[in-house]
């Protein structure tokens, strides 16, 4: 028996209390002090002067921000697209009946689950100038070498594809998740109906998919946007900050040049630009539904 | 005859698909049996002259186990700390209707997408005053949080399952309710409860930005960022750093395989209470 009765009310305020506060202990608090920075001329040793919108505006004129700007919309916009394409092919193809299908899943989620810097361990050996197999392979018919990462559009070219690899998996898995549960008897009438496979794809899978897959390509926009692994890992933003998206942009201002004002300034519009993707894209998607 | 051929030629074709796909991976587990001069020369995919010559220089002249342990520590605390956050914020989403909980659950979709640099930033000053640079708490509390979002919406619906009846007990105080939800509901959940724990595991241990920014001296790096270091100090030594990064991807191969039945609810948890 309780010595203390909890009245029940109080209960999930008491559940909720750990979590909350640390959310506002690693979110809340930093997103705070993240705009009162953005509005200082400050170091990481010193929060400095207040500069009020000075490092929004000198952001606005600089040419890095308007690169990694259009860089990180590229990135995004490319790997939703190429996933998105590559993973629902996929997901048909899996929701075909034929023995090993299952294990075939499994194989197909690996390049999504490995550890990002095993994956560009791999990736730098196969796209080496020297030694590697796509080189290797390239030579075989008297082509290149390609220097992928010294080159400003092939290392774009490489930074996108492999984030494509690392991403589809993912929207394989949601898609396929939704088409195993679309109910059967539809597809037996549409054909009693006389539709072909065509038909039955455009007016019964594609509608079924349409939800998870509005929901799955905001999620992958912002991952995109947010991504800082791949590209730093392949080629740290180079070359010639060729492969520079804003969350390295305000990295390399924050810790490279010791800027916490225009790093925190970049990190805070990145957080805006990506609220308000989020909220457009969640309008279309009530629209549509 | 002719409907067991199309099965046997999908099968085919789904193999190929497999093994273009997971080519990269496979191409570092082979090539960390062999030599870098070998990987450079050889025109085989397959190790011709198999050796474990790179494992034993990881071994002797690396601190690759300590980049492990560190990684073990570093996952299991926030898996723990995570999983038993989520299990109390996601029992009271899925068992009470108060204003607050709806209000959280949308403070958990801007945590989701909250570019993590913006926390990093004065979290990294912040920690720095506290001489708490190369501690492992910052990492495991930002871990934490990071993973809040997808561990309570994936447990609210685990929950969701179990019917209200066996946990409402005829007592209705507050201690009652939680004696029930710990002697009832929890166990009742328990498949769901691990697979939230391994997906949080794997989160962590895989994960290289946070680490790379608090943990910076040898002996505290994680084994991702021990594998950058690595990238940088021996970029040409192809073998050592295939070997590394074979060692290091056998623990998520591992848990990856223990909870892939459980990755289909996983991947549409966001999605179905986002």
């Amino acid at each position: 028996v309780p010595i203390h009765r909890l009245p029940l009310e109080r209960l999930p305020y008491l559940l909720l209390l750990p979590s909350l506060t640390l959310v506002c202990l690693i979110e809340l608090y930093p997103f705070l002090t993240g705009v009162s920075y953005s509005l200082h001329k400050g170091t990481l040793l010193n929060t400095g002067a207040f500069v009020a919108l000075d490092n929004y505006v000198r952001l606005f004129n600089s040419p890095d921000f308007y690169n990694s700007l259009s860089f990180s919309f590229f990135f995004a916009l490319f790997n939703v697209v190429f996933s998105y394409l590559i993973g629902l092919g996929l997901a048909l193809f899996l929701n075909l009946d034929f023995p090993g299908r299952g294990l075939c899943r499994v194989l197909l989620l690996i390049p999504w689950i490995v550890p990002a810097v095993v994956s560009i361990v791999s990736w730098k050996w196969l796209i080496a100038d020297r030694g590697g197999l796509v080189n290797i392979m390239l030579a075989a018919f008297g082509v290149g070498p390609i220097y992928f990462l010294s080159q400003s559009g092939w290392a774009m070219v490489a930074v996108v594809v492999i984030k494509i690899w690392r991403s589809f998996p993912f929207m394989m898995l949601s898609l396929l998740a939704q088409l195993q549960v679309i109910d059967r008897t539809l597809y037996e009438a549409g054909k009693l109906d006389g539709a072909n496979h065509w038909q039955l794809f455009w007016h019964i899978t594609l509608p079924h998919l349409k939800n998870i897959s509005i929901v799955q390509a905001i999620l992958m926009v912002i991952w995109s946007i947010n991504d800082f692994e791949t590209p730093f890992l392949l080629t740290q933003g180079g070359p010639s900050n060729a492969t520079e998206n804003l969350i390295l942009l305000s990295y390399r201002y924050t810790f490279g040049r010791n800027d916490i004002g225009r790093g925190s300034a970049v990190a805070i519009l990145t957080l805006i630009l990506l609220m308000v993707l989020a909220t457009l894209m969640l309008r279309q998607q009530r629209r549509i539904a | 005859m002719m409907k067991l051929d199309l099965k046997w030629t999908l099968l085919l074709l789904a193999l190929a698909i497999v093994f273009i796909i997971d080519f990269p991976i496979l191409t570092v587990i082979l090539n960390s049996f062999r030599t870098t001069d070998n990987i450079l020369s050889s025109r085989n995919i397959l190790p011709d002259q198999p050796t474990l010559t790179n494992y034993f220089y990881i071994n002797t002249r690396t601190h690759f186990w300590t980049f492990l342990q560190n990684s073990g520590i570093v996952a299991l605390a926030s898996t723990a700390l995570g999983t038993v956050l989520a299990a109390l914020a996601g029992f009271a989403l899925s068992r009470f209707r108060v204003r607050i909980l709806g209000i959280y659950n949308q403070a958990l979709l801007i945590v989701q997408m909250f570019p993590l640099i913006l926390a990093i930033i004065p979290l990294f000053i912040f920690f720095r005053r506290l001489d708490m640079v190369n501690n492992f708490v910052p990492v495991i509390l930002v871990y934490t949080v990071t993973q809040l979002p997808f561990a309570t919406w994936m447990l609210r619906s685990y929950f969701d399952s179990v019917p209200k009846e066996l946990d409402e007990a005829a007592r209705v105080d507050g201690c009652s309710r939680l004696r029930g939800f710990i002697q009832i509901v929890l166990p009742l959940s328990a498949p769901g409860i691990a697979a939230v724990a391994i997906f949080s595991f794997l989160f962590s241990y895989n994960e290289f930005f946070i680490s790379s920014v608090f943990l910076r001296d040898e002996n505290r790096m994680t084994m991702p960022v021990g594998i950058q270091s690595f990238m940088q100090q021996y970029s040409t030594d192809w073998g050592s750093l295939m070997a590394s990064a074979t060692l290091g991807m056998v623990p998520t191969l591992i848990l990856f395989l223990l909870i892939q039945k459980y990755m289909i609810a996983g991947a549409t948890a966001g999605a179905v209470k986002g």
